[in-house]
């Protein structure tokens, strides 16, 4: 039981990553690969603040989500200049820059060894300590962000964003700020990429930059390419079946070396598998199949 | 003078290597990840043939190039060009090379494992000494091949008909479709062209360092950083984005230090991006628009 809420709570901290990058790789077509880098900016912001000044939740996070942003918006208005494959290698870029820092600023991050006994999570003297309130904590917020992010989606500014996404130059000359709007949306992604880095400091309580690597931000696109980019439903699916996958490869009795591997050839191979059909994402990639094979 | 030669080392790598990219870049027009898998394919089959099969180096290094080479070409054939078939958007593309990158990074894995591992000819020799600094045989060959290849690819380019070709479709697809030109067949030949090369400076880092099967992303990122310094479709120019990359690399490793020798590159890239996004030769990379 312990671990299956275990596996609930790691599968709802994705959904918040990938439906904050949805909106930047799936609404503004902008994909990025700095996300792994903003989720650790709120990890490790939260544990240095809590550990070292004993601060709450109700301080850290607006604290995290505001020092993601501000760094977002700082490296959005060099990033957003370029365009299509220079803007992913700028958002590479500065994935690499955050993850050297993690690693290499000794006296602040602690460096490779990692930050150690970060306190469990306290809201308003209540204390989350158990895994299950853990878990209705975590599907609480995800929610919020779910909505937060259809209503986005619905609204003016994620009409612009759609709008650049299909024809930028047409949108230009209707008289939007493009630029503006892309900005605003990198940065917005950002702020949410800190909720899910918060909450993962929080649940696991040791964190080291290892878990915010270039392969921690491909990990997270993956989620959002394998769901149909622009579907939010479509991801909560996909980043519990891409979770699930290495658990059930430890249950066939594979050595844990492999499975690491094996899970990481599937999760590759659906990507090209997703991409080459042509399909929006996994679930209508399913609907097919299982069409075909009713017509036989 | 020790950093000079590291210098001159590490700029002919990063020359071979954002040669081999950007061949196939300027000709395909999208960023294929993939690429970093032909550079740790190169390393990973010259060590099975030369110490697993233990076959003399003359024929151990023209076979795992040439398996490479095939490799290449079977994505190419069988799965990118499909993608252009279909229209699908540059970046999608991009995200399912990754996916090609990944699968192939962990067969690798799978079979050799993630421990670091060396090809040893004969007994560790100390390098010779020029000039009061160090070079080592295999640092030699690999200033000479990675010049000498260089050469012959941009001769190649200029004056071989199938090198003008590859030239013409990265200027203007369009208007090379109309003189006749056949767009898949060139982007094949420098997908061979771009593979080969590729291995070629994967077995010589090898040969330097040793191989690990994620050595491939990291000279990947490395070649790529030095074309977009350097701008696309100019000799010249990546020879000014190696020379400034690498001396930059070298002069943080040596007056800061090395573990941010990384961060120092994306910076220079990013600054670069902002200064002049075009990179040295200030060329576009004109992408098919209708």
């Amino acid at each position: 039981m312990e671990y299956l809420l275990h596996l609930l709570i790691l599968i709802f901290i994705y959904i918040i990553l990938a439906q904050s990058l949805s909106l930047t790789a799936g609404l503004a077509g902008m994909v990025s690969l700095a996300q792994a880098g903003f989720f650790g900016i709120g990890a490790y912001s939260t544990a240095i603040l809590s550990i070292n000044y004993a601060l709450p939740i109700s301080i850290t996070l607006p604290t995290s989500m505001i020092l993601c942003g501000f760094i977002a918006l700082i490296v959005s208005t060099i990033a957003l200049r370029t365009v299509e494959d220079y803007f992913i290698i700028c958002t590479l870029g500065i994935q690499i820059i955050i993850f050297s820092i993690m690693n290499n600023w000794m006296s602040m991050t602690n460096g490779p060894l990692g930050i150690p006994g970060i306190p469990s999570l306290t809201f308003w003297g209540f204390e989350f300590d158990s895994k299950l309130t853990f878990l209705i904590f975590t599907i609480v917020l995800a929610f919020f962000v779910f909505f937060l992010l259809l209503f986005f989606k619905l609204s003016n500014f994620g009409r612009i964003l759609k709008a650049l996404n299909e024809d930028e130059i047409y949108t230009q000359s209707t008289g939007k700020n493009v630029y503006l709007a892309k900005v605003l949306c990198f940065t917005f992604t950002a702020i949410l990429a800190a909720i899910p880095g918060v909450l993962y400091a929080h649940y696991v309580s040791y964190i080291d930059p290892t878990s915010f690597t270039v392969d921690e931000s491909i990990f997270i696109l993956s989620i959002v390419i394998i769901g149909g980019v622009q579907k939010l439903w479509g991801i909560i699916f996909a980043s519990a079946f891409l979770i699930l996958i290495p658990e059930a490869l430890r249950f066939i009795g594979l050595p844990n070396d492999i499975a690491a591997n094996l899970r990481q050839i599937i999760y590759g191979l659906i990507l090209v598998v997703v991409i080459m059909t042509g399909e929006k994402g996994i679930l209508e990639l399913f609907q097919r199949i299982k069409n075909n094979s009713c017509k036989q | 003078m020790q950093l000079a030669i590291n210098i001159i080392l590490s700029t002919s790598i990063y020359l071979l290597l954002s040669l081999s990219f950007s061949i196939i870049y300027c000709s395909s027009k999208s960023l294929y990840l993939s690429h970093a898998i032909y550079v740790t394919c190169g390393a990973y089959f010259c060590y099975y043939f030369l110490v697993t099969l233990s076959l003399s180096l003359v024929v151990a290094v023209p076979a795992s190039i040439f398996f490479v080479v095939l490799l290449g070409l079977f994505i190419e054939s069988n799965i990118y060009k499909r993608f252009r078939k279909n229209l699908v958007s540059s970046l999608l593309q991009m995200i399912a090379s990754l996916g090609i990158y990944i699968c192939l990074q962990n067969f690798i894995s799978i079979l050799w494992g993630d421990n670091m591992r060396s090809i040893q000819l004969g007994s560790i020799k100390v390098g010779i000494e020029v000039l009061r600094g160090y070079i080592t045989q295999p640092q030699i060959a690999i200033i000479i091949v990675c010049i000498t290849l260089f050469v012959v690819v941009a001769l190649f380019k200029k004056y071989n008909r199938i090198g003008r070709n590859i030239n013409a479709i990265s200027s203007n697809p369009v208007l090379a479709e109309i003189f006749g030109i056949n767009i898949d067949k060139s982007i094949l030949w420098a997908t061979g062209i771009g593979s080969g090369l590729a291995a070629i400076s994967g077995i010589l880092v090898a040969f330097d360092t040793g191989l690990t099967p994620t050595m491939g992303f990291n000279l990947l990122l490395y070649g790529m950083v030095t074309m977009i310094l350097g701008g696309i479709r100019s000799t010249w120019g990546l020879i000014c984005g190696a020379v400034l990359l690498a001396t930059l690399q070298h002069l943080t490793a040596y007056y800061i230090d090395s573990k941010w020798m990384d961060a120092i590159t994306y910076f220079t890239l990013i600054i670069f991006l902002l200064w002049k996004p075009l990179g040295f030769s200030g060329k576009r990379l004109k992408k098919v628009e209708i």
